[in-house]
C-alpha cells in the first residue's frame, strides 16, 4: 500500500514538473491573475474562488486534457536506484542492439557524405535561401539529380537485425527443438493471446456497434451511426481528451475525425506553435542537410508515384524537412532506448544541435487527408511520431515496439493458424518476411486511405500499436486458403500483394471473437 | 529519521543440486546467496535493494541471535516472492527490486524485524469501513447474478461486471 502511495506522489511530482515548462503553465497563470478582476473572486476563499472559475470557464478541462496526455504518454516510475538508460530500455542486450543499429546508420550516412563528398550540413548561400523561399509550397515540382543517392536502409536489412537478437541468458541453441521458436523472433518477450487480446480489444466485439462496419451502405444508420455521430459530437463541445479516446475505439465519422484526433493527442493551435513552425522552416531555409537529399528521393520514389497520395508531395516536403530539425522531438527520446545521431553544423560557433535521423515518409501522408494548414498538420504528424510510430524504427522490449509486434503475429499465427504457419514454413516462405514491411510502416500505403484511418483510429484509441500485429495476423487468416496452395516464398507474396480491397474491421472482429479455436 | 546503508558482505552463490557437480548434465534452478553483515552493533533492518537478473522466485531466510544462552535460529521472513511473473518470458527479468520490512508476515517476525515503525504504517482504515448493509446487498446482486449463469448453463465468458446496476453481458441484462 506505501510502496503505491508513494509511487502516485512520485507520478504526480514528475507532470507537475513538466507541465510547469509548458505553454499551459503560463496561460493558467495569466486567467488567475486576470480572474482576479471578477466580482465572484473573494479574497478570503481565493483558492477556491479561482479552482471553481476555471471549472466554469473550461480551463480545468484544459488541464486535465494535459495531465491525461502525459500519463499516457509516461513511462511508469522505476525504482531510485535505476540509472536513466534503464528507464528507456531495461534490458540490458537490447539496449546494445539498438546502439550497435544506430552506430551503422551514422556510419552508412557518414560514408556517403565522403563518397558525394557533400556535408552533412552546410550553410545556404543567400541566393539559395531566397529562391527556396519563393517555391516552398512547390518543392515537388523540382527535378535534381538524386540518382547518387541512396537510402540509407531498407525495411529488411533492418528485419535481419531483429532476427539476429538473442538473449545471453537464454539457452536456445542453433539446432532445432522444443526450446527454439519456430518463427524468425528467437527473444522470450511477453506478448498476449487472444484471450487477452478480447479482454484489450473488448470494444471492438460482435454485440458493439463499430464505424467500419456498421455504417456500411445496407445497415440503416438509424441502428447506430447516427447516435455515434451524435455522441462524437458531444465529446468534441465537451472537450474532453480521455472521453474522446474511448469513443473513438469504435471508429470516428470523417467529419469529426480530424478534431477527434487533434483532441486525443491535446494539439491545440496556439499561435506560438505557427510560430514555432515558422522557425523550423527558416532553419529549412537556412541550412541545407544531407538527409534533405534522402528526404526528397524517398518523397519522390514513393509518394509521387502513389495513386492517392501524389497530391500532397508538396505537403510532404514541408512536413519532413522541418521534422528533420525539430530538437524538441529529441526530448522524447529520453524515454525511448534510440538516441537519433545529431550532426554539427560546421562552422558556426557554439554548440547547435539538429537532429539527423532518417524520416518516417509513408506516416505523414496519410494524415493530409486530414489537415490542410501546414503547422497543424506538423504538429499532429510530430505527436503521432513521438507517441507511436518511433517505436516502429527502433529495438526496445516495449509491448508497443516493432520486436514485441513481430513476436506477437508469429505467435498469433502460430497457435490458430498452425498448419498454415507450418506450409508456409515448409516452401521457405516465413510469414514475418512478408508481413514485417506492413507492420513497419502502419499499414500505410497497403491499405485504403479510409481503411488505414479506421485503423489508425483504434491505435489512438487504444493507445498502442498491437493492433498492426493482430490485423496482419487476420490477413493471413483471410487468404488462408490460397496461401495453403501456394509452393514458394514469390507465390505467397504474389497472394498478399494486394491489400486495397480490404475491410480491416471486419477481418479484426472475425478474428479476435468469431474464429473457432 | 535518517537511514544509512549498512555494509554487508555478499557471497558468491551456491547450486543447491543432489548429486555431483561436475558429472550431472542439468542445471540447478535454486542457487543460495549468503550475505554477512560484518559490523556487530545491532541496527534495523529497513530496506533490500538489488538489481534482479532472471530470478524467478526470491526466500529470505535470517539467522537470528536472541541471547547468549539460546542457540541462533533460522528464520524465513520471505517465501517465493515472486520477481518475473512468467519465468519463460522478460518481465521482471533485468528489473531493480526494494523489499520493505513490512513485506515481511508479522507471525515469523524475529525480534529485530518488529513492527513497523509508526510513521511507516500503512493507513488502511482511512476512509473507515465500508457500510455494511451497502456490503450485504451487492453481495447479494452479485449472488443473484451467479445463480442465474448457472442456471443457464453457457460457457460464454463474463469478463467484467460492474456493481452499480448496470451489466455489460452478452447474454443478460440488469437494470
Amino acid at each position: 500500500m506505501l510502496q503505491e502511495e508513494s509511487d502516485l506522489s512520485l507520478i504526480i511530482a514528475q507532470i507537475v514538473q513538466k507541465l510547469k515548462g509548458s505553454n499551459l503553465y503560463s496561460q493558467l497563470e495569466r486567467q488567475a491573475w486576470a480572474s482576479l478582476q471578477r466580482p465572484e473572486i473573494k479574497l478570503e476563499s481565493l483558492k477556491e474562488d479561482i479552482k471553481e472559475f476555471f471549472k466554469i470557464s473550461g480551463w480545468e478541462k484544459k488541464l486535465q486534457n494535459a495531465v491525461y496526455s502525459e500519463l499516457s504518454v509516461f513511462p511508469l516510475p522505476s525504482h531510485p536506484a535505476a540509472p536513466p538508460e534503464h528507464l528507456k530500455e531495461p534490458l540490458v542486450y537490447m539496449r546494445k542492439a539498438q546502439g550497435s543499429w544506430e552506430k551503422r546508420i551514422l556510419k552508412s550516412l557518414n560514408s556517403m557524405c565522403t563518397e558525394l563528398s557533400i556535408p552533412l550540413a552546410r550553410k545556404r548561400p543567400v541566393g539559395e535561401q531566397k529562391e527556396l523561399l519563393n517555391k516552398w509550397n512547390e518543392m515537388g515540382t523540382d527535378e535534381p539529380d538524386l540518382s547518387l543517392f541512396r537510402p540509407v536502409y531498407a525495411p529488411k536489412d533492418f528485419l535481419e537485425v531483429l532476427i539476429n537478437l538473442r538473449n545471453p541468458n537464454y539457452e536456445n541453441g542453433d539446432s532445432l527443438s522444443f526450446r527454439t521458436h519456430l518463427g524468425l523472433i528467437q527473444v522470450p518477450l511477453k506478448v498476449k493471446d487472444i484471450p487477452e487480446l478480447k479482454e484489450c480489444f473488448v470494444e471492438l466485439g460482435l454485440n458493439i456497434g463499430q464505424l467500419g462496419i456498421d455504417d456500411s451502405t445496407q445497415v440503416p444508420p438509424e441502428l447506430f451511426e447516427n447516435e455515434h455521430v451524435r455522441i462524437g459530437q458531444k465529446v468534441l463541445a465537451q472537450q474532453d481528451s480521455a472521453a474522446a479516446q474511448q469513443y473513438i475505439r469504435q471508429g470516428s465519422p470523417t467529419a469529426l475525425r480530424a478534431e477527434l484526433w487533434a483532441l486525443i493527442l491535446n494539439i491545440s493551435s496556439q499561435p506560438e506553435d505557427v510560430l514555432y513552425y515558422e522557425q523550423l522552416k527558416t532553419n529549412v531555409i537556412q541550412h541545407d542537410l544531407l538527409v534533405d537529399s534522402l528526404i526528397y528521393k524517398d518523397v519522390k520514389l514513393t509518394a509521387s508515384n502513389d495513386d492517392y497520395y501524389f497530391v500532397f508531395e508538396d505537403y510532404l516536403y514541408q512536413v519532413l524537412l522541418c521534422f528533420s530539425r525539430d530538437t524538441s522531438v529529441l526530448s522524447h527520446f529520453a524515454f525511448n532506448s534510440a538516441s537519433p545521431p545529431k550532426s554539427y553544423i560546421r562552422g558556426k560557433l557554439g554548440l547547435e544541435e539538429y537532429a539527423v535521423f532518417y524520416p518516417p515518409n509513408g506516416k505523414i501522408a496519410p494524415l493530409c487527408f486530414l489537415y490542410h494548414e501546414p503547422s497543424k498538420l506538423y504538429q499532429i504528424f510530430r505527436e503521432m511520431y513521438v507517441r507511436f510510430f518511433f517505436r516502429l524504427h527502433s529495438i526496445s522490449s516495449h509491448p508497443s515496439g516493432i520486436v514485441s509486434l513481430c513476436l506477437l503475429f508469429e505467435t498469433l499465427l502460430q497457435t490458430y493458424l498452425p498448419q498454415l504457419f507450418y506450409h508456409l514454413r515448409e516452401i521457405g516462405a516465413q510469414p514475418l518476411r512478408i508481413s514485417f514491411k506492413w507492420m513497419v510502416r502502419a499499414f500505410s500505403g497497403y491499405l485504403a486511405t479510409d481503411q488505414l484511418l479506421l485503423l489508425w483510429d483504434r491505435i489512438l484509441g487504444y493507445n498502442s500499436l498491437e493492433i498492426l500485429a493482430v490485423l496482419a495476423a487476420a490477413v493471413f487468416a483471410f487468404r488462408a486458403v490460397n496461401l495453403m496452395e501456394v509452393t514458394s516464398l514469390a507465390a505467397a507474396e504474389a497472394v498478399l500483394a494486394d491489400l486495397s480491397t480490404l475491410k480491416v474491421m471486419p477481418l479484426l472482429q472475425i478474428f479476435l471473437f468469431a474464429t473457432v479455436t | 529519521m535518517s537511514r544509512v546503508l549498512v555494509p554487508c558482505h555478499v557471497k558468491g552463490s551456491v547450486a543447491l543440486q543432489v548429486g555431483d557437480v561436475r558429472t550431472s548434465q542439468g542445471r540447478p534452478g535454486v542457487l543460495v546467496i549468503d550475505v554477512t553483515f560484518p559490523s556487530v552493533a545491532p541496527f534495523e533492518l529497513q530496506e533490500i535493494t538489488f538489481k534482479n537478473y532472471y530470478t524467478a522466485f526470491l526466500s529470505i531466510r535470517v539467522r537470528q541471535y536472541t541471547s547468549a544462552h539460546t542457540p541462533a535460529k533460522w528464520v524465513t521472513c520471505l517465501r517465493d516472492y515472486c520477481l518475473m511473473p512468467d519465468p519463460h518470458s522478460e518481465e521482471g527479468a533485468q528489473e531493480y527490486v526494494s523489499l520493505f520490512k513490512y513485506q515481511s508476515p508479522s507471525v515469523t517476525f524475529p525480534k529485530w524485524l518488529s513492527h513497523p515503525v509508526p510513521c511507516e504504517q500503512p493507513a488502511l482504515l482511512r476512509e473507515g469501513l465500508p457500510d455494511p448493509s451497502r456490503v450485504s446487498s451487492e453481495v447479494q446482486q452479485m449472488w443473484a447474478l451467479t445463480e442465474m449463469i448457472r442456471a443457464s448453463h453457457t460457457s460464454a465468458r463474463i469478463g467484467r461486471f460492474d456493481v452499480d446496476g448496470c451489466y455489460d453481458l452478452n447474454l443478460l441484462s440488469y437494470t
